[in-house]
């Protein structure tokens, strides 16, 4: 027999490169057969070999595992001879884990082990600190603690680096091993005490308190030591205990200061300036000066050549930021310079701390630049904003919107990057933003130039920024119509990392806020282009409810100011969204399916009555000038100038505002006395089934144990379904027939519960006559004539191209953040809720009020009173506990869907 | 504490993987990327690999309410890279000390150490290391202790080697720099026969 050595084995794998894994299962065969073998020598040399494969085998996932061999491994461990044993624990330490079986065989030899000659004593406390668990931790603790006197230094810090092990997998051991551990701080040699200063460091960091009385005699070594090594240990361990004693701070300051001062080490210095930074000793008047020291150093790292030097600069300056932010303000040119650095680990730190540097002053600039290193082409690093490109919308493609190419980062650091910038600018609710008009650039800039998916994270800022602050809402639609009119995002919107998302935002928002807008039908034609099918069915579907909404605020515009010349724009108008929006009928998404069907209903309606509505032409005088006082009342029996349907849909969309609801207005709600939540609403069905099958069940009880068959109890059905649910079934002799009393009851509850989902505007009532609204025309009242606006008061203003015309000039008005978000009536806030006030900006009342130009809109006439809504939203009704979810995407499709108006 | 000692070539082949904490199950995939980002920075940037990439699994850990980074600190010696991946008890410009040291303590060993030796003597390396680092923390800095306990090691093992086998010609014991290919006199006979020097 040949065996091959792990030499011929290596050999052998270099030399057949090709089909390696074949080589290796041929090897890994030989091996299970030598490794039975009763040679030990042989079986060492299997073992080796097995070693070496498994190394490969784990990179090259091979899927080879020793677990069958560790029988054999130990074995060998168990051999005699110094160089087979030195074998046997190489494998044991690099395959063993914690759960393996053999490991209980092995307390036994480990013992014998650590009696025998001192270098196999070396082997087996380097074996022990890998392969311990809490068994072994716990049998071979008390040797490891003799250990520790052993005559040789080298036996000595094997034995403490092991016995740390031992500590953390068996805490118990704590009592007798901290005595000894701590006389080694004295030992001779300077190599045990550093080792023991190395285990007190870890043990330390799990539970600094413990090691609080050990602070004297480290500080002793810390002043008398010159051994770089064990200073960094000692300065690092002091850093975890510092926190715990105050006096030790005080106590540290000099000696550390000394140490930044004169020591030549640089590891050793910047050790000194971590610790001081951990180890909270930057408070007070006299860690002033030591920070300016800590921050002076620090700031010379970052400017040094070497690379090392400033990245962990960077990171300790991580640290400092958030206590003194002030000093580290002089060095932000520096710092701001890093983020650009060649070296991706240096820019992720700089990264860390510059999102930790950021504040009112320094956000502009911080992200400006952070959102060049997304532009791709150095040529066009000055980007153009969102107001250039917004300048040169008549141009079909502005150059912001050329799709970027691939640039030096790898997209894992633009995402990154792109949320790293999403980030600061909306931590603690937008707090440093002073700016929104320049952020909604920001976040469409970012849009343009990330290609990478961080869409959805800007489409949800867009429209949380929108909702909550109302001065940068006429900007928003504006930018937003460019957004929607350019169509390369459009165009781009398959490809991986288009941001096509914004779209949905930039949808939502034109549709929600088109008050804004001049000419909103302008925009129609973009938005019903037959290219968005490519959109994904989410924003297919915001894009359908923009349609409906901008036509609906159109039309009851222009209803106003009724001129029948509009009548072939508006036929046009409604024809073209029958036509596209129709084909999105036939869409496999279930979602724009059932909107585009209901989209298409509504205008169908709406288009019946434009082809009937006749041009009157007599009296148009008396409505465009309508008397103040005393026609009003006659108005009701005149049919309107304009075609009814133009008042169809409207008041669908904006009898609420929807604002950003606070974060704890659900729990904020008020109960109601008597309402218990965890009442069943509608009891489940076992409630019932006894009381039909008690006379069948009758004999079933008889099945139970026997015990407490008592049939003569009488109880009610509700006891019965609780004696039900406990298994032994208890069925009462008399047939269980509900009184007349009960029954009366129970259709009191009913009548109860029907009316109070009656005032539930999300309970779908089927109960209630229903208007169907493509059966018969030409019955159903559209507008009730009383209230009709004065046509006078509100002559239409020269138009601007885009926008309204407002006497204010926009971004004049400051920004304000709706923070706290929208509260429920009469809701109870708990006082540690109340976010800060101080920026508050409307009273809840105005919050709440609906936008004024709705009053004049003629209400649709319903049979029940249900129209006279107040302005104000009723307070949520807390009957439905299963209603959750106040997110604004939910409370949109509610406001759409659910009005029963 | 040190949690990880990995060596490996210029293209990507593991001449050393030591695992200080169970890493395994997650080990395959991520020394792969730390093979591939390691080897994708040109000379010249800093020793520390931090990448988005490795967030997950560098990223901040809380350990007892405080909040720390894992490290992945690499050196790279000729075709060879060392890393080292370590917690925040270490100390960052220690550990690029340290890959010094152990690089010097392998140069003693072997004389002028190349990557083939660390080919060939993987378990020498194992044993070299083990001088050095043991379960996770410094045993040793001092290159001259190191050297002295390596080969105060090596030579009980020799020993053993050549009291179990009295005709091994007085080598092996799978020790010293490319003479240690001969375990037994068969495999000394192999050695001859496939020639000694075709590594």
């Amino acid at each position: 027999m040949w065996e091959r050595t792990l030499q011929d084995l290596i050999r052998g794998l270099r030399a057949n490169k090709k089909d390696e894994s074949k080589f290796i299962a041929k090897a890994v065969d030989e091996i299970r057969n030598e490794i039975k073998s009763d040679d030990m020598e042989l079986k060492a040399g299997a073992v080796l070999k097995l070693t070496y494969v498994l190394v490969l085998s784990q990179l090259d996932m091979l899927g080879y595992d020793m677990g069958w061999a560790s029988f054999h491994v130990v074995e060998v461990m168990s051999s005699p001879r110094s160089h087979l044993k030195s074998v046997g624990y190489l494998g044991a330490v690099q395959s063993f884990e914690q759960d393996t079986d053999v490991l209980m065989l092995t307390t036994n030899l480990l013992k014998k082990d650590l009696g025998s000659t001192p270098s196999d004593v070396a082997i087996t406390l380097n074996g022990i600190a890998h392969i311990v668990t809490p068994d072994l931790a716990r049998d071979l603790s008390p040797e490891l603690i003799g250990m520790l006197n052993h005559s040789r230094a080298h036996i000595r810090k094997r034995a403490i680096l092991a016995l740390q092990k031992v500590l953390v997998k068996y805490p118990d051991t704590a009592r007798h091993a901290r005595t000894r551990l701590e006389e080694k701080l004295e030992d001779p040699d300077p190599g045990v005490v550093a080792a023991t200063v190395n285990v007190l460091c870890e043990l330390a960091r799990h539970n600094p308190k413990e090691y609080l009385s050990l602070a004297p005699q480290l500080f002793h070594l810390l002043t008398t030591s010159s051994n770089n090594w064990m200073l960094i240990k000692i300065i690092k361990l002091f850093g975890s205990l510092s926190p715990y004693e105050p006096r030790l701070v005080k106590k540290l300051q000099p000696p550390i200061t000394e140490l930044i001062s004169t020591t030549a080490a640089i590891s050793l210095l910047y050790e000194c300036v971590h610790t001081c930074i951990i180890g909270g000793m930057l408070q007070g008047p006299s860690g002033d000066s030591l920070a300016k020291l800590c921050v002076s150093k620090l700031a010379a790292f970052v400017q040094d050549t070497d690379q090392n030097l400033k990245y962990i600069a960077l990171l300790a300056m991580t640290k400092i930021v958030p206590s003194h932010p002030h000093l580290l303000a002089e060095y932000q040119d520096t710092i701001l310079a890093s983020v650009s650095d060649q070296d991706v680990s240096i820019r992720m730190r700089a990264l860390d701390l510059v999102s930790a540097m950021v504040n009112r002053d320094n956000l502009q600039s911080i992200v400006q630049q952070l959102l060049s290193h997304l532009v791709t082409d150095p040529s066009s690093s000055t980007l153009p904003t969102a107001a250039q490109s917004l300048a040169q919308h008549t141009v079909p493609t502005s150059p912001t919107s050329a799709k970027p190419q691939i640039t030096g980062h790898s997209p894992a650091y633009r995402l990154v990057l792109s949320q790293r910038i999403l980030n600061i600018c909306s931590q603690s609710t937008y707090d440093n933003v002073t700016n929104f008009e320049w952020y909604i650039s920001v976040l469409v800039d970012l849009a343009h130039v990330a290609n990478v998916d961080v869409g959805e994270e800007i489409r949800d800022q867009l429209v949380d920024v929108v909702g909550r602050v109302r001065a940068a809402r006429r900007y928003a639609v504006k930018l937003m119509y460019t957004l929607l009119s350019d169509d390369t995002m459009l165009r781009n919107s398959q490809d991986e990392g288009s941001c096509s998302e914004v779209l949905w935002a930039a949808a939502w928002i034109c549709g929600e806020y088109c008050d804004e807008l001049a000419e909103p039908q302008k925009l129609l034609p973009y938005i019903l282009q037959p290219e968005i099918t490519r959109l994904s069915p989410e924003i297919l579907a915001v894009y359908i409810q923009t349609a409906t909404k901008i036509f609906g605020h159109w039309a009851a515009e222009l209803a106003q100011q009724w001129d029948d010349s509009d009548l072939q724009e508006v036929k046009d108008t409604v024809d073209l969204i029958l036509d596209r929006v129709g084909e999105l009928i036939s869409s496999p998404y279930i979602e724009v399916q059932e909107r585009a069907a209901n989209t298409v209903q509504l205008f169908h309606f709406i288009k019946t009555d434009l082809n009937g509505h006749r041009p009157k032409s007599s009296p148009a005088a008396s409505f465009s000038a309508p008397g103040p006082s005393s026609s009003t009342e006659h108005l009701n029996d005149m049919e309107p100038r304009f075609p009814k349907s133009l008042y169809l849909i409207q008041p669908l969309f904006t009898t609420y505002e929807l604002g950003p609801v606070a974060l704890s207005a659900q729990e904020s709600i008020y109960v109601p006395e008597g309402l218990d939540l965890d009442a069943w609403i509608v009891p489940p069905p076992r409630e019932v089934a006894p009381v039909e099958e008690v006379g069948e069940k009758k004999k079933k009880s008889k099945k139970g144990k026997g015990k407490e068959t008592d049939g003569g109890k009488v109880k009610n059905t509700k006891k019965k379904v609780r004696e039900d649910d406990y298994g032994d079934v208890l069925i009462p002799l008399e047939p269980d027939i509900e009184t007349p009393e009960e029954i009366a009851e129970r259709a009191k509850r009913k009548a109860e519960r029907l009316a109070q989902l009656r005032d539930d505007p999300y309970y779908i009532h089927d109960d209630r006559p229903s208007q169907p609204v493509d059966v018969d025309v030409d019955s159903i009242p559209i507008v009730r004539l009383d209230d009709m606006p004065s046509l006078a008061a509100e002559l239409p203003n020269p138009r601007v191209p885009i926008l309204k015309a407002l006497s204010r000039t926009f971004s004049a008005e400051p920004f304000v953040i709706d923070k706290q978000g929208e509260m429920p009536e009469g809701a109870i806030l708990k006082p540690n809720m109340s976010a800060p006030v101080s920026r508050r900006r409307t009273p809840p009342a105005s919050v709440v009020s609906t936008p004024p130009r709705l009053s004049f809109y003629p209400a649709y006439e319903v049979p029940d009173n249900e129209v006279a809504r107040p302005s104000t939203p009723d307070p949520i009704k807390v009957t439905r506990p299963k209603k959750k979810g106040t997110g604004k995407k939910k409370r949109t499709q509610i406001a759409t869907v659910d009005n029963p108006t | 504490m040190i949690h990880a000692v990995l060596i490996f070539n210029t293209s990507g082949i593991a001449r050393l993987t030591k695992y200080y904490t169970p890493l395994r199950q997650s080990s395959q995939t991520l020394v792969q990327k730390i093979f591939s980002l390691v080897c994708s920075r040109p000379a010249g940037l800093c020793n520390f690999l931090d990448a988005p990439e490795l967030e997950a699994f560098l990223g901040p850990k809380t350990k007892n309410g405080v909040e720390e980074r894992w490290q992945v600190i690499y050196r790279s010696y000729a075709t060879l890279f060392f890393v080292f991946v370590v917690d925040g008890a270490e100390s960052e410009l220690g550990i690029l000390d340290l890959i010094q040291v152990f690089v010097e303590c392998l140069d003693r060993a072997f004389e002028n150490v190349c990557e083939l030796d660390l080919v060939f003597h993987f378990d020498e390396v194992h044993h070299i290391l083990a001088e050095i680092v043991q379960g996770g923390l410094v045993l040793e800095t001092n290159v001259e202790e190191i050297d002295t306990s390596v080969q105060q090691a090596s030579k009980a093992r020799k020993e053993s080697f050549v009291s179990a086998n009295p005709l091994s010609l007085g080598v092996g014991g799978g020790l010293g720099p490319r003479t240690g290919n001969i375990k037994t006199p068969l495999g000394w006979l192999t050695g001859k026969l496939t020639g000694v020097g075709a590594r």
